[in-house]
């Protein structure tokens, strides 16, 4: 019983990691029209700009996070305004950059860091321990860290003026226009505030997990999981689909071992698709 | 589109077997023939190797690109019709290439038909996303079903395939295989396209006006998917024959990014794109290798400039400087699928 409570806490954790970025994902899918290919490049350059700052510039590990998360939303706006802002009417070609930029971005990391994943500890070490229940520190402060976020996502979409443009821009972009909702500026925002939580979640969970150049790929793939589940452009939908992801993933891990959880997830969400192409909470869906 | 928007169409769209582009296409691809006669460098037959598997590959995702379904199942269906020959001739010992062939297209060709009776029925974002799911779950697959598949090793030593008795095993035999393993994707990929345009293109363009209208889109989508996945099998055929193993890392999945990139890049309306953007791309691959770990980040970088400046991919383009050039009016970049829309409409209008 002690490990089945001890897994769904580190299921939660997962789940509160992959919420992140499935929230920045949904994100961009709902207001732009956008599947970002990119988003798990993201990740793991906010992971190396988080060592980078730490290790070897000496920074406390929580301004680190904080500068990964700021450079990589930096760069998301660069890469929107400069790029994807060309060709967002053609979703293909969109597709395409983020994929061309996701190659681009690895090959920076390379070329900089190397291929070798570098030592990049969480500062704080230690289990929490409640009788039999064991839960590490580095677990616990990455998932208040990320609920955190995830209230401030939730408060900026549904609280601010900023939030009810996107969601009116995602709901129906010419009406949104129409009424003065200005494109230019929020869809360089909404990319830049997805970037920034890929990136800071990077700099948050590669020091738990693994930092090496290609974990990208799989966070992509989970990502997709996450919103596909939770339906493309439901920030809500994500929310609850990352948790269940997480669970699932954590105890399937403990239960079926190998590579059979991965698998049982993705059969999961393919029957899914199947059964309700829109997801838990989706809606019909963009074009692509 | 009134009467006067309409152009008099090339002679060969309006009653030939095969489209230009369709005959240009197929005849560079049988022209791979004759390389190995004027050379034995190994490099040069490497690559050629690759290129018209990379090709064969594309085809997949140009077929399903005729009904603007973005595929990512290119690699899912390549693996079974790789493991597939690989074990038919590992276990059972048949190594006849014809036998060989034919299992390679119609095992996932057949596996593609109930799969595409669940997955067919999603558009858009949501196509492209399960089919990338798809090719995530057949590569756990592989690793998981070690008995059949070898799991991480793979089935490592496949013995060289026979036309006729003969031993195809060295490396211009080997290309020779893959000569005709693409050919023969290229004409069935050709001659479904082409019989099937005017469906293709009333589906590609509003597929719940062309079901109301009575076309039966589900079933021309069914049989698009299953001949895409036959082709890929092919593909997966060639694939496992020039490296005598079939092994899970050949299947990965982000390398359905690479077969759409050679398609969009090559220019997506045109049979000869998928070529074109396969020849340009590996051969870039290839040269971008020179500069080691960069060569990723090139990549990256040309497919974003291509995009950007070339949106109908280098055959859009060529062709639409070609028709300014000439002085004509109708730029040739809206492809087959433009030039099947055009002839759909002159039906429709009672002309030829």
């Amino acid at each position: 019983m002690d490990s089945f409570i001890a897994t769904g806490l580190i299921g939660i954790s997962l789940g509160s990691q992959y919420t992140l970025l499935a929230l920045g994902f949904t994100l961009i899918f709902g207001i732009l029209g956008v599947v970002n290919f990119a988003h798990g490049g993201f990740y793991v350059m906010g992971g190396y700009v988080a060592y980078y700052c730490n290790v070897i510039l000496g920074l406390p590990y929580p301004v680190a996070v904080m500068l990964a998360m700021l450079s990589m939303a930096a760069l998301g706006w660069l890469f929107e305004s400069l790029i994807l802002e060309r060709v967002i009417e053609d979703h293909q070609a969109t597709l395409m950059v983020t994929m061309g930029f996701y190659l681009v971005m690895a090959t920076a990391i390379l070329m900089i860091f190397g291929a070798e994943s570098p030592q990049f500890p969480f500062p704080v070490t230690g289990v929490w321990r409640l009788g039999g229940i064991y839960f590490p520190y580095a677990n616990m402060i990455v998932l208040g860290a990320c609920l955190a976020a995830i209230v401030f996502v939730y408060w900026l979409v549904y609280r601010t003026n900023i939030g009810r443009g996107m969601r009116a821009m995602s709901e129906d972009l010419p009406v949104a226009s129409a009424l003065g909702m200005r494109t230019k500026a929020l869809f360089p925002f909404a990319f830049a505030l997805a970037t920034g939580l890929a990136g800071g979640t990077g700099a948050l969970v590669t020091p738990i997990l693994a930092l090496a150049p290609h974990v990208g790929d799989s966070v992509l793939a989970f990502s997709f999981l996450t919103v596909i589940l939770g339906g493309l452009g439901s920030v809500t939908g994500a929310t609850c689909a990352a948790f269940i992801v997480g669970l699932i993933e954590a105890y399937a891990a403990v239960y079926l071992g190998g590579s059979k959880g991965a698998l049982t997830l993705f059969a999961l969400v393919l029957i899914i698709l199947v059964v309700r192409p829109q997801g838990l909470l989706g809606r019909e869906v963009r074009r692509s | 589109m009134s009467s006067h928007d309409l152009k008099p169409l090339p002679a060969e769209t309006r009653s030939s077997l095969l489209s230009g582009h369709d005959w240009i296409a197929l005849v560079f691809v049988a022209m791979t023939f004759l390389i190995p006669v004027f050379s034995t460098n190994p490099q040069v037959l490497s690559q050629t190797n690759l290129i018209l598997i990379a090709a064969t590959a594309a085809l997949g995702v140009y077929i399903m690109q005729r009904l603007d379904l973005m595929s990512f199942a290119v690699p899912s269906f390549m693996a079974i019709g790789g493991y597939t020959v690989a074990l038919i001739s590992m276990k059972l010992h048949v190594t006849d290439v014809l036998i060989l062939a034919a299992a390679a297209f119609l095992m996932p060709a057949l596996c593609a038909i109930p799969l595409g009776s669940l997955i067919l029925r999603l558009k858009g974002v949501y196509f492209v996303l399960v089919t990338f799911v798809l090719t995530e779950i057949v590569q756990l697959l592989l690793f998981e079903a070690g008995p059949i598949t070898g799991g991480a090793n793979g089935l490592v030593g496949m013995p060289a395939v026979k036309l006729f008795g003969f031993e195809l095993w060295d490396n211009p035999h080997v290309l020779l295989t893959t000569c005709g393993l693409a050919v023969l994707s290229f004409a069935i990929t050709s001659l479904f396209t082409r019989t099937f345009r005017h469906e293709f293109a009333a589906i590609e363009t509003n597929d719940v006006l062309a079901e109301s209208l009575g076309l039966a889109a589900w079933k021309y989508k069914a049989m698009a998917f299953s001949i895409a996945a036959g082709v890929s099998g092919l593909a997966g055929f060639a694939l496992v024959n020039m490296l005598m193993t079939a092994h899970p890392s050949s299947f990965a999945p982000m390398s359905s990014v690479n077969y759409i990139t050679y398609t969009i890049v090559g220019g997506k309306a045109s049979i000869l794109g998928t070529l074109i953007g396969a020849l340009l791309l590996v051969s870039a691959t290839d040269y971008f290798a020179l500069s080691g770990e960069m060569s990723p980040g090139l990549f990256g970088l040309l497919i974003i400039i291509v995009t950007l400046v070339a949106r109908g991919g280098v055959v859009g383009v060529v062709s639409g400087l070609l028709y300014r050039l000439v002085g004509k009016t109708t730029p040739l970049n809206t492809g087959e699928t433009g030039h099947a829309a055009q002839e759909h409409a002159n039906q429709k209008e009672g002309r030829p």
